[in-house]
Parts: C-alpha cells; structure tokens; sequence
C-alpha cells in the first residue's frame, strides 16, 4: 500500500493548462476520485500520476519515492482505461499474464495467478476467450484483472464505467468497491458522473479548469461545499442572489432579495459574509418541507408552474417573489401545477456564498 | 526559463532507445538515399565552370529544340501515294493510297512545352473519362457492373513499353486499324497516328483509373444525408451533381489529376514503346526521354549535356508543385467526409433501358479500347503476331519458355528479384519507424518525416536517377557505391526511396486504426517502449506491413525510370524492365519484342496475384494510388 502525493503539479498542452498547481496527498488503500466536467484535467492528472503524460513542473511522490522522472513501466502502477485497451491478439489468458510475463515470473505461478484473479473478477473458464468474443461487462473485468495481477502499488481507473449501460454500471460499481476493499489497494478514480463518484469514494477531489476546487468525503462535498463551484457540481439546487442586511454573531446571516427575506448561514465557518455584501443562496430542493420544521426556518409561498414525477418524488417549480425555485416534494402529496403552495428551510440548509471575486461573478453568468 | 527546461526534459523522454534507433534509421535512408541526390540536381544546374551562374538557364531556354519558336502545329497531314498490292493470280499492281498522318510532322513545342502539352492533355482527357465512369460505377446499377469493375482496374496493369509498342503496332501503317479500313471496311485511305497525339492517346488509356479511383473513393464517402437534404430542398438530376456530388468529390479530382499531370510528366513507357513500333520521332521529343538518353548513353558526367540538368530541375520543380497541391486537396477531402452520422446507405439507383443503352454506350467502347494494350500484350507473348503483320497467325508458347531458358531473360529477372527483395527488406524497416514516428511520437520536425516518406510518389523516378549518378557517381567514384559500375547496390535503394510510400501509407493508417491505449496498457503494466513496438504494435499492424509490402514490391518489380538509367551502365546488372526497354527499342533480333511482352505478361501476373493477396489480407480495397 502506498501514500500518493501530488505537489504543485503542473500541465500544460500549447496554451491550455490542463493541470494547474495540483497538491494532494491520496492515503493508504483510500478510495479517491477525481470528479469534475469534462476537460477539467482528472483523466490528465490521472495520466501524469501514471507516467503517460510528462509533467512540466512539480514532483509526484509513491510514499518517499520521488516518481516524477520514472517512465511508466517503472511505476508499477495498475492501470484500467476507458476503452478497456485489451489487446486483441491476444486471450484473456494472455492478456492478463502479460504483466507477469514482463517480470519473469514462472510459469506457475503466471498460472496460478491469473486464475486466482479470474476468479476475483468472477470470469474463471474464460481464459481461452478474445476479447471480442466478450460482452462490455466482461472486458471490463478483463481489464481490471489485468491491472490488478500484477499486485500495483497504485490501481489507476479512468472512467471505467462509461462505456456500459445503466444497470451494469451501478453492478460493476459495488463490485469494484468490494475488490477495492478486500485487497486494501490505494485506488484512483476519474469520473464525470457525481453519484458515481459519491457512491464509490472515500474521499472526492473536484476538479475545475485544472485546479482542485475542493477536497473531502462524500457528505462533507454535499453538505458543506467550499466555494460556489462545488456547491452547484453536485446536486440540483435552487440559486439566487441578493444583499446582506444584518450578520448576527452566531454566524446566521440575513438576506434581502426583493421582497423576499432569507436567513442562511455560509456552509463553512471560515467564510465570512459583512453586512453590505452581494451573495448567492443554494437550497438543496430536498431542504423544502411542507410542514414547519422544529428549527428556526425561512417561509416561502408561491405558485407552482412544473410538476414532474420522478418516483421517489415530485419535483416541482414554484415562483415566488420573482424567484425559480425547485422542490422535491412526496409523492403523496397532491400538487398541481397553478396551485398555491407553502413551503419551509431551515437556516442550517439555506447555504450563503458572498460573490467578492470577479471569478465568481464570471460563474455566476454562466450559470444563467 | 523554466518552460524551456522542462520541454528539454520532455524531449529527452521522448528520444528512448527506440524512438532514437528509428529516427537515425529513417534519417540516414531520406537524406542519404534521397534529400542529398536531388538536391545535387540544383547544384549542377545552377554551378557553372565552378561559380554560380544561370547560364546554363539561359543556353537551355534559347535552343529552340527545347522551346520551339513559334511552335510547329501541323496536327496532320494528308500524303497521296501509290504502293504495290498483290492480286489474288500473283501479280502485283500499284494503287493510288490516301493517307492521314497524325502526329508525324506536328505539332512540335520543343522539348519543355512537348512535355507540358502532353501531361496537360492527359490530364484534362483522364479528368473527364476518369470522372464519368465513377460517377457511373458510384451511382447506377445495371448488367454488368462488376464486370465493368474489374476491366476499369486492367490499364493501371503496368507492361512497360509493351503496351505502346501494341497501340504502335495498331496504329502503324501496316497495323491493324488500317488493316481493318482497307480490307474489311474498303474505306479509300489508311490513317496513321504518331508523334505527340500518340504519346497522349496511349498515355490517357493508362492513366483514367487513377482519376477513376480518386473520384470514386471521394464520391463513395460523401455523406448520403448531404444529397438527402439537397433533394429534400428540391435539387435532382443534373443540378444536383453539379451543386453538391461534384463539388464535394472535386478533391479526388484534383488528386486524380494532379498524380496523373505527374505520371504524364515522367513516363517513358510511352515514348520508348512508339520508338520501338515508329522508329525516333516526335513521340520522343519530351523532356523525360531527353534526360533518358542524356544520362543513358553517358559513360561519365562530363559527357552529359548542362541542359540535361536544367530539363531535371523543371520537372523537379513540377513535381514538387504537384505534392504541394495534392496535400491541400488531401486534406480537404477529409472536410467532405465530416458530416457523419445517420444512415450510411450507398445511394445507388437501378437504370432504366434507356440508361442502360447510355451507359453501355460510354462503358464498352472505353474498356474496350482502354484494355486493348495489356490484351495485345498477352497476344504478342503467345503468338507470332510481332512478325506476322496485321494479325496473328499462329499459336506459341516458345517465348514464354524463354522466361526461364534464355540465360539473358533469367538473368534480368533474377536482378529484380534480388533488388525488390532487398529493397523491401529495408522498407519494412523504414516504413514502419517513419510511420511509428510520425503518428505515435512527438518530435520535433516529424511533419518533415511525413513529407519525406510521400513525397516520393510524385518525384519522377528520372530525377531520383539522375540525382544518384550525379551524388554517388561523383562522391563514390570507381567504389562499389559508382552508378557507373555498379547501378545494382544503388537500384536497391531507388527502389527503397521510390514505393516505400505505399508502405509507410499502409502502416500509418493500421496506427490510425489502432488506440494508443493499447500501448499504453502495456508499459502501465512494466513493458518498456522496445518490448511494447514489437509485442503489441507489430502484431496489430502485422495485417497493414504485409499488405503494404506486396504492394510495395509489386511496384519495385515494374518500376521503370531509375531501373533504365541506372541499368543501362551495367547491363548484366539490368533489371527486367531494362531488358524490355533495351529488346523494344532496338528491336534487332528476331522475337525480341515477344519476349519483351512475356516478360510484360509475367509482370502482369505478379500484380494481380499481389494485389488480390494484399487486398485480402488488408480486408478492403485498397486506395491504389493515393497520397
């Protein structure tokens, strides 16, 4: 098991940063993923932890072992690709005992290798097969038992479930999980998709432009989002903007926008919002409750204008004070769309981000 | 500062022990074998008495053989005559004779402007047959069609000499299109054509496939929904054609004509064959047949003409212009096929009974004629036809069995045999590093490379010649590297230099088709780069090098220009295109010229063999001559 660490890494193609000063620190057989849209430079940090791509400046460590100058068959890295890249001249068999092949093991134990592995990834019988002769599900396991045989310090995936339908993407994602877990492996993962990634990961790096925006579990991203990015890359949410007029000392923050009043507080204690400011609010639309709940709460009250039934619950737009906002409500509850409707937040889930850099204001267009 | 630093580093993990092997190798073959030897050609044309000088220039464009002025256009001419007939009791009377001779006296440009004249001509003839008939064979169905495929392929089935010789033999005095005016159609005069009209005649039949492909292969991959819309909006028929199908397949056009101005340029097939059926004439008078006998009959440099150098460096420059508009047009034709998506259903429409009779009425007559040298050839093989006039009377196999009898005949073989596969030995080689080089690794001036490695197909092989007798006739003077001693070691790398791009092109597209993450997942799992090339990369494009080779020495087998130059200054080294040329053009011995068309028709073989084989293993049909 290895620490990866990633220090001021730095990437450049022509003129596109596709890496910017990346600092991280991936632990012990943790479960880490590189989540971002695409062309936020994961699957390029991926590719520079592995050797494929050079970086222009900054150091990668394996543990203590600087591997910043190593070429990739010396990192001894498990790669799987998005494409699978299973060789096809080659079986399954010969496929997954290529590593072994190269470190001059004996014939044995190649053998007994890739039987064992075969049956880790639940393929045992398929050695003599091509991989064309193999569903998507199936070189998929290939491709993971390849990069898993030759017990790599570091297993690299790189949006391994994209290429396969729905169903066996939520199937190979626990599957891959359990072997994760099981062999203790320190494990990268590069996904677009934010369940994904929530469902999978111990720990999630959201990428933007090149840089890391923010770092943390699963809960802390969702819950406590860093900065305006994060907060609106994962999830849906209801956005708007407005102008603090009072800041209490227990942080509680209040914002006028229109004829609306909204009280929220900033997700983390370390932003600050003064009176004066220009701020966005997110709600989450599972925040919304249809009856008051026990802590302190905002009220808003409008009426709807879309009703979709999604299953689980209703999601439903409501205009209020000049404000689109999205709920979920249950799927009990009878809503039509033109009917009046009241609904609560309480101030811990009301998130408050004060718009200061120009940056932001930049996202803020992008997002309307 | 640091940026550069850093791009240092990078280019040092680029140069790995493969990529380093590679490049050396590649480099030391197109400069040594190529850059060097052309570019020696500026040297002499422009190094007079040893300081630099255009007189040579000047000397070249005022000899009014070179540039004739003003030009000679007496296209024809009607010459009244008597000869002798036999009567059917024996005994001779003379009768007045009406003949129009085409091409004999006129017309006469000089040298330079012959030879433009006639690749123009060529061009503009191919452009338009060539278009036709893929227009045709791409868009309707009827009777036939795969017939019709396969004859359109014939003409670009290369017997040097020989098929000019046949068009001479019909088109002569004594030939059998007279033979079939006077005592089958009793028509009152005879025609003959020769000169320049014979030369673009000849040299259209051969060359329209290469038109024909191009424009097919362009017309095939257009995006069917981009003629769907263009009817859905109201365009049919004719307008149709000319507002989308033809726009869109003019890069293949261009393509098509720009290789056969070249090919025109460059051919010395034509001229030499008529000199065989006609004796010297104005089917002679081109700049490629001039640098020929220049160079052919020198036994040193000093004996070469200066205007030899000028006339080189002219079509030098043409071929170089020709490259340049076919990249752009290349390129291009990837523009054409962008759209993608939706239903790729050919659009092919079955014709009615007046289309077919349309059809037929272009299709037959053009296979007719345009496969008649290559049919004639196999008939002068194997029957008495060179000796018994008109037609051919009777049935032999006697020069087929000089293929392996006649010490000279096996021989010539024997020396091409070795060459190509020597040559293509060193291709495979240099074909798969260039390619793996330019698609796989980022190096600095790998673009150059490309350029490198296609350029050749246009470059005439005359001038690839007479840069190897100037560079290593003079550096490598009395070794084992003198052109003039010994032309065989160095026709081993003309061959190389010359069809090494239908090589290199094969590989780059099998790279094209194959992920780099393949390699990748091999060095991610410990091989380096060396054992990934051959465990991986090797095996993958296996298929593309074999196809690639076949073709490759296919063209090594019947490359003429280099093979005639070089050859000529040590005859028992010439290969078996040499002998043609030598047994066509002096046509001294009883037979010879058969033998000539044996060797055309083993030659034949080979191509068909080879191009069946390598379309089989490539599994699709191969682009014969594209760039």
């Amino acid at each position: 098991m290895v620490t990866v660490r990633l220090d001021n890494v730095v990437k450049t193609f022509g003129k596109v940063v596709a890496v910017d000063h990346v600092t991280l620190t991936i632990n012990h057989g943790e479960f880490f993923s590189f989540l971002g849209p695409s062309g936020c430079g994961k699957t390029t940090t991926l590719r520079v932890i592995a050797g494929l791509e050079w970086c222009d400046s900054g150091r990668i460590f394996f543990d203590d072992q600087d591997v910043t100058d190593l070429p990739p068959y010396k990192r001894n890295t498990g790669m799987v690709f998005q494409n699978y890249a299973l060789w096809p001249h080659m079986t399954v068999f010969d496929n997954i005992a290529y590593g072994l092949k190269i470190r001059k093991l004996p014939k044995d134990e190649i053998r007994r290798r890739v039987k064992e592995v075969l049956e880790l990834v639940k393929l045992s019988g398929m050695e003599n097969r091509y991989p064309t002769q193999l569903s998507g599900g199936q070189q998929q396991r290939v491709a993971l038992a390849r990069a898993l045989v030759v017990e790599p310090r570091v297993l690299l995936l790189d949006e391994p479930l994209s290429n396969l339908d729905a169903k066996l993407r939520i199937e190979m994602r626990e599957e891959i999980k359990k072997i994760q877990k099981k062999l203790g492996i320190t494990t990268i993962y590069v996904t677009h998709d934010q369940e994904e990634a929530m469902v999978i990961s111990d720990r999630i790096a959201v990428l933007n432009q090149g840089k890391v925006m923010q770092v943390g579990t699963p809960r802390e991203l969702y819950r406590r989002p860093r900065n305006l990015f994060v907060a609106t890359f994962l999830g849906r949410y209801t956005i708007f903007r407005g102008k603090v007029s009072e800041v209490d000392p227990s942080q509680v923050v209040t914002v006028k926008t229109g004829s609306l009043v909204i009280k929220g507080m900033p997700p983390a204690p370390d932003i600050k919002v003064r009176e004066g400011d220009e701020v966005v609010i997110i709600i989450r639309p599972h925040s919304f409750k249809l009856i008051p709940p026990a802590k302190p709460h905002n009220v808003i009250e409008g009426i709807i204008d879309w009703v979709s039934y999604i299953g689980p619950y209703f999601e439903i737009r409501v205009k209020a004070s000049g404000v689109d906002f999205l709920l979920n409500v249950d799927p009990e509850t009878p809503v039509r769309i033109g009917e009046r409707i009241k609904a609560y937040v309480s101030v811990e889930e009301t998130m408050v981000f004060p718009i200061s850099a120009t940056k932001d204001m930049a996202y803020m267009q992008e997002l309307k | 500062m640091p940026r550069f630093s850093s791009s240092l580093r990078g280019m040092k993990r680029e140069f790995d022990s493969l990529t380093t092997t590679q490049l050396i190798f590649v480099l030391f073959i197109l400069i040594f074998f190529l850059l060097i030897p052309v570019f020696s050609i500026l040297y002499k044309a422009f190094i007079f008495q040893g300081h630099l000088s255009i007189q040579q220039f000047e000397q070249t464009f005022s000899n009014p053989d070179m540039i004739k002025y003003p030009p000679n256009l007496q296209f024809f001419k009607i010459m009244h005559r008597y000869r002798f007939e036999v009567l059917p009791n024996g005994s001779r009377i003379l009768v007045p004779l009406t003949t129009l001779v085409i091409g004999a006296e006129g017309p006469d440009f000089g040298y330079i402007f012959n030879s433009i004249f006639v690749s123009t001509c060529v061009m503009i003839f191919a452009s338009i047959i060539g278009t036709i008939a893929a227009f045709i064979m791409a868009r309707y169905n009827f009777p036939g069609k795969n017939v019709f495929r396969v004859l359109l392929f014939i003409p670009l089935l290369a017997t040097p000499f020989v098929n000019a010789y046949v068009i001479g033999k019909v088109l002569g005095e004594g030939g059998l299109l007279n033979y079939v005016l006077r005592h089958v159609l009793h028509a009152p005069f005879t025609v003959v054509i020769s000169g320049l009209p014979a030369v673009i005649l000849i040299q259209t039949l051969s060359f329209f496939p290469i038109v024909y492909m191009n424009v097919l292969s362009s017309i095939i991959n257009i995006d069917p929904s981009l003629e769907e819309q263009a009817e859905n909006l109201g365009a049919h028929g004719f307008k149709l054609f000319r507002t989308i199908t033809f726009p869109l397949s003019l890069p293949g056009l261009a393509a098509g004509a720009t290789l056969v101005f070249v090919f025109s340029m460059e051919d010395l097939g034509a001229p030499i064959g008529l000199a065989g059926a006609f004796g010297d004439g104005l089917h002679n008078k081109l700049m490629s047949f001039y640098v020929y006998t220049q160079f052919q009959q020198a036994f040193s440099l000093e004996q070469v003409s200066p205007s030899a150098y000028v006339v080189a460096l002219i079509m030098l420059m043409i071929a170089v212009v020709a490259f340049m508009i076919i990249k752009k047009y290349v390129s291009l034709r990837q523009y054409a096929m962008l759209a993608k998506g939706g239903r790729w259903s050919p659009r092919v429409r079955k014709l009615g009974p007046l289309g077919i009779l349309a059809v037929y009425a272009f299709m037959l007559p053009l296979v007719v004629v345009s496969c008649f040298p290559q049919i004639g050839v196999v008939v002068l093989a194997l029957t008495n036809w060179a000796t018994s006039g008109a037609v051919p009377t009777s049935f032999t196999l006697e020069y087929m069995q000089a293929l392996v009898t006649k010490p000279d005949v096996v021989t010539a073989i024997r020396n091409s045999v070795t060459y190509a596969g020597l040559a293509i030995l060193i291709t495979i080689i240099l074909g798969t590093s260039a390619a793996y080089i330019v698609i796989r690794r980022k190096i600095p001036g790998r673009d150059i490379i490309d350029v490198m490695t296609t350029i050749p197909i246009v470059i005439p092989g005359i001038i690839v010649a007479v840069g190897y007798l100037i560079f290593f006739g003079s550096v490598f003077f009395k070794t084992f590297m003198d052109p003039f001693i010994n032309p065989g070691a160095l026709l081993v790398f003309t061959y190389t230099v010359r069809r090494s791009p239908f090589l290199t092109r094969s590989v780059v597209a099998g790279l094209q088709q194959t992920h780099v993450s393949l390699e990748e997942a091999a060095m991610n799992l410990g091989a380096s780069r060396v054992k990934t090339f051959f465990s991986i990369v090797i095996p993958l494009i296996s298929a593309n090098v074999i196809g690639g080779a076949i073709l490759s020495f296919v063209y090594m087998m019947n490359e003429v220009s280099t093979s005639l130059l070089l050859g000529a200054h040590n005859p028992a080294q010439g290969p078996i295109t040499f002998l043609m040329s030598q047994v066509i053009y002096s046509t001294g011995t009883v037979g010879a010229v058969s033998i000539a068309a044996a060797l055309g028709v083993l030659l034949m073989v080979l191509q068909i063999t080879a191009i069946s084989l390598s379309n089989y293993i490539l599994k699709q049909r191969v682009a014969f001559l594209g760039v």
